[in-house]
């Protein structure tokens, strides 16, 4: 399906009775030059300056001019926009060949509450929201995704940082402090190379699914922007938090929206979904609860102070043996496995799809999902690397039979769209679970990329499934058929989607999938089935194609059967401009993924090198573990520095004491 | 000159050539329908020719380059490139945790130079064809921007330097191919042959992904050149980087399972597994056995279609890739005989089905797997050009037969209007009179593809089936390898008889494409025209039904309404309706360019008459050879009675020929087709099984499509009853049973509340009157620190030993007992306990001090 599929002219085809002598002369000399400028830029790739300058201001126009005039200005301004921004974004972002030393040596300055502003925006504004009239319909929705926006443009300082092993806007203040009973919770925020990417992803995302949301939420739009905003905060909170109990906080902030979205929006058996969704997180988050409290309790007891610390790297620094390890490492592992999901708890994924408003799909697919990716890959990893090193072969096993395989052969015979494309995302995630337990470079920057990817397609995807939803009240594949015809631009948009989706080369998913698999085989953390996980993990390739393109077979081919299909609008404006900067980021990504992979290099470098080090000095399983009492290691010089309590009379002489290494 | 301009490692010529074609399919695309005919045409035309004279500039600099080198080499000819990095595009990690760059680099050398020419060119030619055949169809800019889009992909796959580029490239004319096959997509059979041949195409990129992760792991590299500098590393003597295939992985079958273990595991070559993924790949692209059946399905496309990926360009990307990649195949002999024993197996099997196809296009697209099957038995014997040399002039021959299929599809859909019917072979016949340019240019290719002498058909065939008699594939490290492993692991080396096999099996195939092909040309330009009688009711209906005893299934079906108008042309049933008439001018030219070209093009490599005619260096060998230098070193062992038995071999090619095509004209021309009938009729049953494919379609239906199947049902009905029902309702079963019991306890009734309060209380007082001594032991230093757990008004008594004296006779408030055992000694002392009322408890606590003294010691345990 070509991009333009679609274009509706409204004048007939051009037929044998429009072609009078002169018709083409027009169009075809604007071709000829068109081909002039485009040959000479191409011929100018080579020299990068032009690109630079020129295609931000070209691309923008030759989209906004392309672009049916059906669609006012409102629509064709904003898609000129994003094809400008994402030019821009792939010339700045584009990592330099050969880098100057003295742009090395330059280290820019970075804004240190930055992350505190990113945090701040959405939570106040759902305060806000609460403080509106609830009848200004327009005023909510506007203000809501106003806020959003403001994120998003707080969000992009970060792009500016050169990310390297460590983590960067490190901000640690004491929120509950006990000295008496040796206890500290710190607000503790920073965030790193594979954190960057998802909090992009966060604040990329839901704005477009809440404008996405404009046209089909009707009713209890207030709430709903306040779930929604709440919503953010608590994703964007939960990837930046590096404490633990903070975290713990942000992950249960973001589950309570979620559980009213789907509640009070959703489809006939909401009720049911979202209690079935709560109830499997919750299991999971209350274990990962205890193991954290536990955590802490072991740490405050191996202290030197006694202090109980719920800081990230602090944690990071205990040394358990293998009884203490397997059982945290469960607990936590639960908890994350549970909200990839991974099977056998990966049952409330399509029930809560199914139900979900289709932003909330769209956000629970692209972003929530991810959150126990991510944690797996932050806390199990960097918190039990030798429980996750004896348990990460058989995971991988079940990542890429459980995952993989079975959730493609069962969103195969999925009747329903939405379905469908729900078990496609636990056979997604069995890709970037399998990248995280085998634990090379290639593969965990494939399974961060991955992440990345598969909240863009999918969520494009369940964005699309709205679309037809929207008119035709269904979403079972037998009540469509033949909407090619009637829906050109539509099913061109679902099949760039859909082939993002099967890992076409040229589109994102292909260099994620690609590195995972090639990475998984070079893998030692697996043992003697790298080779059989690697092979199983390909042959699924083949199974993303059968379902999906059944799918579009049934949906978009064929003749048309049923009447209520033949008088369906196609994509409107609204629709047009929620789904085109993800369609514009499957190919950014999939034909620039160095943008992407650069900035997380050296953070995934680090985290390999880190689970490596615990591993390899001993080959065999059990011998890995301590065996004496629990040991404190050094803090990782990769972490940001240690909290130290502000000396007031110190503080005074020399502000930057303040923020300096602490010694114990 | 052009070197001056762009220089050789960074030619970015390059970018037009591909830019051309992509911004061509993005100009169509978007613009297209508003652009109308006339512009579309002018897009897609201009993108393709700017494209082909970029290409051939670039072979001009190609050739300068080469022999520069050449004379700088003192004319020995080495291998040049020029390529064109455009960027960076990603990486992975290699087998030593090294870094492997995957750019987008694009290289040109000889052998994509050649290819690149041909896509350009026969693409053009097509592209020229396709504007008129295509007229009347109303998404006329969609078939353009698919086609352009389509020769961007190629040029992709044939461009790229490295495997992943190349693999963009080979799934983006995979789905182009989707996009084109089902082009109709109103209908639904075209929509399920584009579904089809992805899947299987898809099934072929498995193998390519595996082959090209195996080779990240062994030679760590993804590039031609880093491939070509580590293939080495491929042939291991080493067991454990050896490839186990049983134990899977390498591992030991231990406890029950030790019955499994084999005695010695079973292992292959890392240049053996390689080259088996890598030739799944070239299968589903090539449409060789056993995954060929959706090329026959792909024939639901337009014609033009057919005749650019379907013949020309895309199913040779498998030939390609085995050529590009020679250097890795020859390492494995193996590969190098499956090869060949596939190509010659699906040479064979694709003839005898076409022997009684009656849709046309079907002839044509069986006989184009067949002979892709003789270019693999070319590639398989080690003879690389030759495989590449048949690519080549099967371009030429094939896309002209399928441009021929097309004009008289169109003469007939004219004259018919129904697509069937107007594929029919048994409705045409005569229309020599009717169209004699695409007679005379069909006629040529015919005689190029049956081998007629001196045509291009002949020499490349010719070359394959000596080759393949002479050449004798083995590996380069065997000798290596052999001393290595002092003697124990013994390279595979294919046994004496294949070559004769092969040959013969490729002589029964030729024989069979020139009866087959004769046949085709006969039924359809010969006799009388037979497309008179559809349109008369009566012979309508006894065709129908000799059609539907056939069984004949064809989904071939070449429309040139377009889906949306669904009406049907009210036939006039009483007059005979017009006559079929020539194709206008754009159809017409590249019939002739490429009828010349079928012709002529054979004298590019005439290496038949290398020996009697005294001839130095054939140009493509010449042209070619530097490509090959590095797989030809030792891979082959050239029979010593090469030179003595290749005018046999020649004279028996030519005797398939003779004997196919006499047999043709004997049955069709002589006979007028009776002794077809009785042949049919008395072998009904192989009849019946070649009309319907040998039934191989409907073999993978039941097994590996409804295995599938099943295993999909099964999985989510598992899914749904089972993993649902046990971690949710089966959970939420018990929880629900237990508060049904828990909810009969909160019935609201006072005096039951009251009375388990009572009961309550009654055991909290039972709970206080006893006393209950326990005790917390800590260690420091080798002392043991027995701390009395607290309670009101208790009063302890405290046993060092427990069965000895109390340390003090009367209770006291002394809550602390230190004990301090040797080391690898156990103390038992006890605790007793009295509260106020007098009653008295005791407990035992034994304390164990560990030998060694930096052990931890063990928390004291309760007897």
């Amino acid at each position: 399906m070509s991009a333009a599929d679609s274009k509706h002219d409204n004048t007939p085809d051009a037929g044998p009775a429009t072609s009078a002598p002169n018709a083409w002369v027009v169009p075809s000399i604007t071709i000829l030059v068109l081909f002039a400028v485009l040959t000479a830029i191409l011929f100018f790739v080579n020299r990068g300056d032009i690109i630079g300058l020129a295609a931000p201001v070209v691309v923008p126009a030759i989209v906004a001019a392309l672009i049916p005039q059906k669609h006012g200005w409102r629509v064709r301004l904003p898609l000129a926009i994003f094809a400008g921004l994402a030019v821009i974004f792939v010339s700045r972002m584009m990592p330099a060949v050969a880098v100057d030393a003295t742009d090395v040596a330059e280290i820019p300055k970075e804004p240190k509450t930055l992350l505190s502003w990113l945090l701040a925006l959405p939570l106040l504004g759902a305060v806000a929201v609460l403080f509106m009239p609830r009848q200004a319909h327009k005023t909510l929705q506007w203000t809501t995704l106003g806020i959003m926006l403001v994120t998003l443009a707080v969000s992009l300082p970060l792009m500016s940082i050169t990310w390297g092993r460590g983590y960067h806007l490190n901000q640690d203040i004491p929120w509950i402090e006990s000295e008496s009973l040796h206890f500290s919770i710190h607000y503790h925020v920073a965030i790193d190379g594979i954190s960057f990417w998802l909090v992009m992803l966060t604040t990329f995302i839901t704005p477009i699914a809440t404008y996405a949301s404009f046209g089909s939420i009707n009713s209890r739009i207030k709430d709903w922007c306040f779930a929604l905003l709440l919503l953010e905060g608590g994703m964007l909170g939960a990837f930046i938090s590096m404490d633990l109990f903070l975290f713990y906080v942000f992950w249960e902030v973001m589950l309570i929206p979620m559980y009213v979205m789907i509640g009070v929006w959703g489809g006939t058996n909401r009720i049911k979904s979202a209690i079935k969704f709560f109830l499997y997180t919750m299991f999971g988050s209350l274990m990962m609860l205890a193991a954290i409290l536990y955590l802490a309790y072991t740490f405050g007891k191996a202290a030197p102070g006694g202090m109980t610390s719920f800081d990230y790297f602090e944690l990071q620094r205990l040394v358990l043996p293998r009884h203490i390890q397997i059982w945290l490492f469960g607990a936590f592992a639960l908890s994350f496995l549970i909200k990839v999901p991974m099977w056998p708890v990966h049952t409330w994924l399509p029930d809560a799809h199914t139900e979900a408003p289709t932003a909330g799909s769209v956000i629970l697919a692209a972003v929530m999902l991810k959150m126990g990716t991510y944690g797996y890959l932050r806390f199990c990893v960097g918190l039990f690397p030798e429980a996750s090193g004896e348990y990460g072969a058989t995971l991988a096993g079940v990542a890429v039979l459980g995952g993989i395989l079975y959730g493609a052969l069962c969103a195969w015979k999925q009747d329903d769209v939405k379905r469908l494309v729900a078990y496609s995302s636990v056979a997604h995630l069995g890709y970037v679970m399998l990248g995280i337990f085998a634990a090379t470079q290639a593969s965990m920057e494939g399974a961060v990329l991955q992440m990345v990817n598969h909240g863009i397609s999918t969520g494009a995807l369940f964005l699309l499934v709205g679309v037809v939803y929207d008119r035709r009240h269904t979403r079972q594949l037998a009540d469509f058929g033949g909407l090619a015809k009637t829906m050109p631009v539509y099913a061109t948009m679902f099949v760039i989607a859909t082939l993002a989706s099967i890992g076409l080369p040229g589109t994102n998913g292909f260099v994620g999938e690609f590195m995972i698999i090639t990475g998984t085989f070079v893998s030692n953390k697996l043992g003697h089935v790298a080779g059989i996980q690697s092979v199983g993990a390909a042959i699924g390739v083949i199974l993303g194609a059968l379902y999906m393109l059944t799918a579009v077979q049934k949906m978009f081919f064929g003749p048309i059967t049923k009447s209520e299909n033949k008088h369906v609008s196609d994509i409107n404006g609204r629709e047009l401009i929620a789904v085109a900067p993800l369609i514009i980021m499957i190919f950014v990504i999939g034909l620039f993924p160095n943008i992407f992979l650069s900035g997380m290099r050296d953070a995934v470098s680090r985290v390999a090198s880190d689970y490596s080090a615990r591993l390899e000095p001993a080959p065999a399983m059990n011998q890995r573990y301590l065996t004496g009492p629990i040991v404190l290691n050094p803090r990782s010089s990769d972490a940001p520095p240690a909290y130290v309590k502000p000396d007031p009379a110190a503080a005074k002489a020399d502000p930057a004491a303040a923020n300096g290494e602490a010694k114990q | 000159m052009l070197l001056s301009l762009f220089p050789q490692n960074d030619f970015s010529l390059i970018a037009v050539i591909l830019g051309m074609p992509l911004l061509g399919a993005f100009i169509n695309g978007v613009w297209g329908k508003r652009l109308g005919k006339d512009a579309v045409r002018l897009m897609a035309l201009s993108a393709i020719a700017i494209s082909f004279v970029a290409a051939l500039l670039t072979v001009s600099a190609l050739y300068g380059a080469a022999t520069a080198t050449e004379a700088a080499h003192g004319g020995h000819a080495e291998h040049v490139k020029l390529s064109w990095l455009a960027w960076e595009w990603m990486h992975t990690t290699g087998g030593r945790e090294t870094n492997v760059p995957i750019d987008l680099k694009f290289s040109v050398d000889t052998l994509s130079a050649t290819m690149m020419l041909v896509i350009t060119g026969v693409g053009f030619l097509i592209h020229l064809y396709a504007s008129s055949y295509m007229e009347k169809d109303k998404a006329y800019w969609r078939f353009f921007c698919y086609l352009n889009l389509f020769i961007f992909s190629m040029l992709l796959l044939i461009l790229g330097d490295n495997l992943p580029v190349l693999f963009v490239g080979w799934e983006g004319v995979g789905l182009c191919s989707y996009l084109l096959i089902g082009f109709w997509y109103g209908k639904t059979p075209n929509a399920s042959a584009g579904k089809k041949a992805f899947i299987a195409n898809r099934i072929g990129d498995f193998g390519l992904i595996c082959a090209m992760f195996l080779l990240v792991h062994y030679t760590g590299a993804l590039d031609w050149a880093g491939i070509e500098n580590g293939a080495g590393s491929l042939v291991t003597t080493a067991k454990n980087t050896r490839i186990h295939l049983w134990p899977i992985g390498g591992g030991e079958f231990v406890g029950r399972l030790a019955f499994l273990q084999p005695h010695h595991p079973v292992t292959i070559s890392a240049a053996t597994a390689v080259g088996l993924a890598l030739l799944l790949g070239c299968t589903g692209k090539s449409a060789q056995l056993p995954l060929y059946v959706w090329l026959p399905d792909a024939m639901a496309g337009p014609t033009p279609v057919s005749a650019l990926i379907h013949a020309a360009t895309m199913v040779t990307a498998g030939i390609y890739l085995v050529c590009r990649m020679s250097f890795v195949f020859v390492l494995s002999p193996f590969v190098m005989v499956l090869i060949a024993c596939i190509g010659a197996a699906t040479a064979l099997f694709a003839a005898t089905i076409a022997l009684v196809q009656n849709d046309i296009k079907k002839v044509l697209a069986y006989s184009t797997v067949s002979q892709l099957g003789f270019m693999f038995m070319g590639v398989g014997v080690g003879a690389f050009t030759a495989g590449f040399f048949h690519v080549l002039t099967h371009a030429f021959f094939k896309a002209c037969l399928f441009l021929g299929a097309g004009s008289v599809i169109h003469a007939m859909h004219a004259r018919v209007h129904d697509d069937e019917k107007s594929q029919d072979m048994r409705f045409m016949g005569g229309l020599r009179k009717h169209m004699p340019y695409t007679f005379w240019t069909f006629t040529f290719a015919t005689l190029a593809i049956i081998g007629f002498p001196l045509t291009s058909g002949f020499f490349s065939k010719d070359e394959i089936l000596f080759r393949a008699w002479v050449n004798h594939p083995v590996s380069p490290y065997a000798e290596r390898v052999s001393t290595l492993s002092k003697g124990h692991l013994h390279l595979y080396e294919p046994p004496t008889w294949i070559g004769p096999t092969l040959y013969f099996v490729g002589l029964a195939a030729a024989t069979l494409t020139a009866f087959y092909m004769c046949r085709l040309l006969f039924l359809t330009f010969f006799g009388e025209f037979r497309g008179w009688t559809i349109g008369r009711p009566s012979a309508l209906l006894g065709l129908a039904q000799s059609k539907h005893a056939g069984g004949h299934d064809a989904h071939g079906a070449d429309a040139h309404d377009d889906d949306d108008d669904d009406h049907h042309h009210q036939e006039d049933l009483s007059t005979p309706g017009y006559a079929p008439h020539e194709s206008p001018w754009q159809m017409t030219v590249p019939l002739m360019i490429l009828a010349a070209l079928s012709l002529f093009a054979g004298f590019l490599n005439p290496s038949v008459f290398k020996e009697t005619l005294h001839l130095e260096n054939l140009p493509l060998d010449k042209w070619l050879d530097p490509v090959f230098d590095e797989a030809a070193k030792g891979s082959v062992k050239v029979a010593d009675n090469a030179h003595h038995i290749e005018l046999y071999l020649t004279l028996g090619a030519f005797a398939a020929f003779a004997v196919g095509s006499y047999l043709a004209y004997w049955m069709y021309i002589q006979k007028k087709g009776e002794p077809a009938k009785q042949l049919a009729e008395s072998a009904g049953a192989l009849y019946r099984g070649a009309l319907n494919k040998w039934y191989v379609d409907e073999i993978y239906e039941a097994t590996i499509i409804n295995g599938t199947d099943a295993l999909a049902d099964t999985a989510a009905s598992f899914d749904q009853t089972v993993v649902d029902g046990i971690i949710a309702r089966l959970t939420s079963l018990i929880v629900a049973a237990l508060g049904t019991i828990l909810r009969t306890v909160q019935n609201g009734v006072v005096h039951v509340y009251a009375a388990v309060m009572v009961v309550g209380i009654a055991a909290l007082g039972f709970f206080f009157v006893v006393p209950h001594p326990d005790a917390i032991v800590t260690e420091k230093n080798g002392d043991y620190v027995l701390e009395a757990a607290p309670g009101y008004g208790y009063g302890y008594r405290w046993f060092p030993d427990a069965t000895g004296k109390p340390l003090n006779e009367i209770f006291n408030g002394e809550t602390k007992l230190t004990l301090h055992p040797q080391a690898g000694k156990t103390i038992t002392a006890k605790l007793e306990v009295v509260n106020a009322f007098g009653l008295t408890r005791a407990k035992e606590f034994t304390v164990e001090r560990p030998a060694d003294p930096d052990k931890n010691m063990k928390l004291g345990q309760n007897p």
